[in-house]
């Protein structure tokens, strides 16, 4: 028990549950001491990572770049789902609005997700600055649903897109896996809506350890991880809630740009 | 240009509608590292395929604009959810490919199956095919007697019929439910067993339904024998032991139990039916016995093991001696036409020879199956009174 292996994740949904009792269960058939306790919100889970109450963190993007911030880069990245790298957010518009670049957003109403969203309000409203938009002359129709959540449930996405379909705003911002699955599933309007502009690519979740981990067990739980195949039904059932075919190893250059843009609205 | 291996034009249509309908199969045909070229007129497709590429894990090479002003996307095709064929002929089945019929292609990744005939030498005979198209076309419908021709009999002939037709239900409930147990025990790739075993679980049902409207409003006596004897039969778990012991020796004695009620019949209906129910009763020992012999000449000593559950059975029906009464009198009376002292000993030499034609049978059975003479008279002399 005291030897095993501690795990955080926030609980953002009940499959939270079976994810990780499924990850818990393949980590120990694989030999690994394993267990995990669940946090209410990302905030509480950095603060018991850095505390030393637990071995790592499964971080959103705003909770990995806070704990390397304030473990003064001392902290371990450990790993990423495959769909955690090159993610983008979209600008959705209604097409009888008649916004033909976001220059055009001016004196518009832009309907943007959670304060604590990487992908539907923090990164698209950075980047809309970049792209030299006004964001004063903008009138924001937030949804700040699933506080804590760091946007992990996507309702405040949902929102976005529900809002520029009814008509409550002009356009919005959405993250792109979103965007992208409820066409597939048939419930985007083509004739109402469409994407306009697309912002760079950033990266997404990653586990967290502190260098108390020891390297043995660093090794144990990457090797493990990475050996998660989706074509093992028992693997795949996991994979398929957690949102990734594959685990792969960590990269750092796909959080440059939200740095910036905690520094831009002071949001660390 | 670059080179792609296929080629679709979208047109003007979006992501949402409608385009994946055509990039989705071009997609799926191809193998890992093809490209796809898209030629496509809209806009929107710009920042929506690189985004629905990411999603599926295809991987979006870019976009080059033509002379005519529409774009040409290019996708290489990405590692995961290829389907992967099933082979109609393979020895041994993989759980994995659940209900997916024989030949269709299947995304790895599902879930196990929980069917325990997997290897083809024991899950598909030989000749199952050709059986079951026989007995689909051979299916009969119990409208076809003629029950308007059905007169009153004689008292005694009457109960003795009423008795052998509760008898013959009753062991035809038996044959209904001990293939049925196998039947969600067979993995889908050998379904011509199931669908054939199938034919037989609806030729069992007829038969219960035609033996019962003989018998009319009255029932015989079910015997503590036919009891002990039957669920012998229930609770075999191997599907070549229950083959063997319910389709060979069970109904292959029946052909000539049925045999001698068409024989011995007091009326049309009844000589009918008996020859009816015993064509079919025909296919399933034919069934029976294709599939022994097929496992004892892929696995000899599989014998051994067949016998092995003969003596079981025998054992666990010790003490039985001689066929059941009620049965062994109805069938003597039936065959004396009626119960006059002067007639019955007629009976009772047919109900001998009844019992020497059904050992007879199944020694020619068993050696059809593959027994030695030696084995076959073992196992005939182990067989149980109650006949199936």
């Amino acid at each position: 028990m005291g030897d095993a292996i501690l795990l955080g994740a926030v609980a953002y949904d009940p499959k939270v549950v079976t994810i990780w009792e499924g990850i818990r269960d393949y980590f120990r058939g694989e030999g690994v001491d394993f267990d995990f306790a669940l946090f209410s919100n990302y905030e509480r889970q950095v603060e018991e990572l850095l505390a030393g109450h637990i071995d790592i963190a499964w971080n959103t993007p705003l909770g990995h770049v806070r704990v390397q911030k304030r473990s003064g880069g001392q902290s371990r990245s450990l790993g990423m789902r495959d769909s955690d790298r090159d993610f983008h957010a979209k600008l959705i518009v209604r097409r009888d609005a008649e916004i033909r670049s976001p220059a055009d957003l001016a004196g518009r109403t832009l309907a943007v997700g959670s304060r604590d969203s990487t992908q539907a309000r923090i990164l698209p409203l950075h980047f809309l600055r970049r792209e030299g938009v006004d964001l004063d002359r903008v009138t924001l129709l937030p949804f700040d649903t699933d506080l804590g959540k760091h946007g992990d449930t996507g309702s405040s996405e949902l929102d976005v897109l529900r809002a520029v379909a009814d008509g409550r705003a002009h356009a919005g911002t959405v993250g792109d896996l979103v965007w992208v699955a409820e066409q597939a599933a048939g419930r985007v309007d083509a004739k109402l809506v469409e994407v306009l502009w697309t912002t760079p690519g950033f990266d997404h979740c990653m586990f967290d350890a502190m260098p108390s981990l020891g390297d043995a067990a660093v090794r144990a739980f990457q090797e493990a991880l990475f050996r998660m195949s989706w074509e093992v039904p028992s693997h795949r059932r996991v994979l398929e809630l957690e949102g990734l075919r594959q685990w792969l190893p960590p990269r750092e250059t796909g959080y440059v740009s939200l740095r910036a843009a905690l520094d831009e609205i002071e949001g660390w | 240009m670059s080179a792609a291996a296929v080629a679709v034009d979208g047109g003007d249509l979006t992501l949402s509608g409608g385009l994946l309908a055509l990039v989705r199969p071009a997609l799926l045909s191809m193998a890992p590292g093809g490209v796809l070229a898209l030629r496509s007129s809209s806009p929107g497709v710009r920042q929506d395929l690189p985004s629905w590429c990411r999603m599926e894990r295809h991987e979006y090479l870019g976009c080059e604009p033509q002379p005519d002003g529409r774009d040409r996307h290019l996708i290489r095709r990405g590692a995961f959810g290829v389907p992967r064929p099933t082979f109609a002929g393979v020895a041994d089945a993989d759980p994995h490919t659940g209900f997916a019929p024989a030949g269709a292609l299947v995304e790895p990744g599902g879930p196990a199956y929980p069917v325990t005939l997997t290897h083809r030498d024991l899950a598909l005979p030989p000749e199952t095919r050709v059986l079951y198209d026989q007995a689909v076309a051979a299916q009969w419908d119990v409208a076809d007697l003629a029950w308007d021709r059905v007169r009153p009999l004689p008292p005694a002939v009457e109960s003795a019929l009423v008795q052998i037709m509760t008898f013959l239900a009753e062991n035809e409930l038996s044959a209904l439910y001990v293939p049925s147990k196998f039947v969600a025990r067979l993995h889908p790739a050998f379904a011509e067993t199931a669908m054939f075993l199938a034919t037989q679980l609806m030729d069992e049902a007829r038969h219960i339904d035609v033996f019962l409207r003989r018998a009319g409003g009255a029932r015989g006596v079910s015997s503590v024998t036919t009891a002990r004897s039957l669920l012998a039969l229930l609770q075999l778990e191997d599907f070549t032991e229950a083959a063997f012991l319910l389709s060979v020796l069970g109904e292959g004695t029946f052909l000539d139990l049925l045999r001698f009620i068409e024989v011995h019949a007091p009326d049309e209906v009844t000589a009918d039916l008996a020859r009816r129910t015993r064509a079919d009763e025909a296919r399933h020992v034919h069934f029976g016995i294709a599939h022994v012999r097929h496992v004892l000449s892929v696995d000899p000593p599989a014998a051994g093991r067949l016998e092995a559950a003969v003596r079981r059975r025998s054992a666990a029906l010790a003490g039985i001696n001689g066929v059941p009464a009620p049965i062994q009198d109805a069938l003597t009376i039936l065959a004396a036409g009626g119960d006059e002292p002067a007639r019955l000993n007629r009976g009772h030499e047919a109900f001998q020879q009844l019992l020497a034609d059904m050992h007879e049978g199944r020694l020619k059975r068993l050696l059809h199956a593959g027994f030695t003479p030696a084995q076959a008279q073992v196992l005939s002399d182990l067989h149980t009174p109650n006949f199936m």
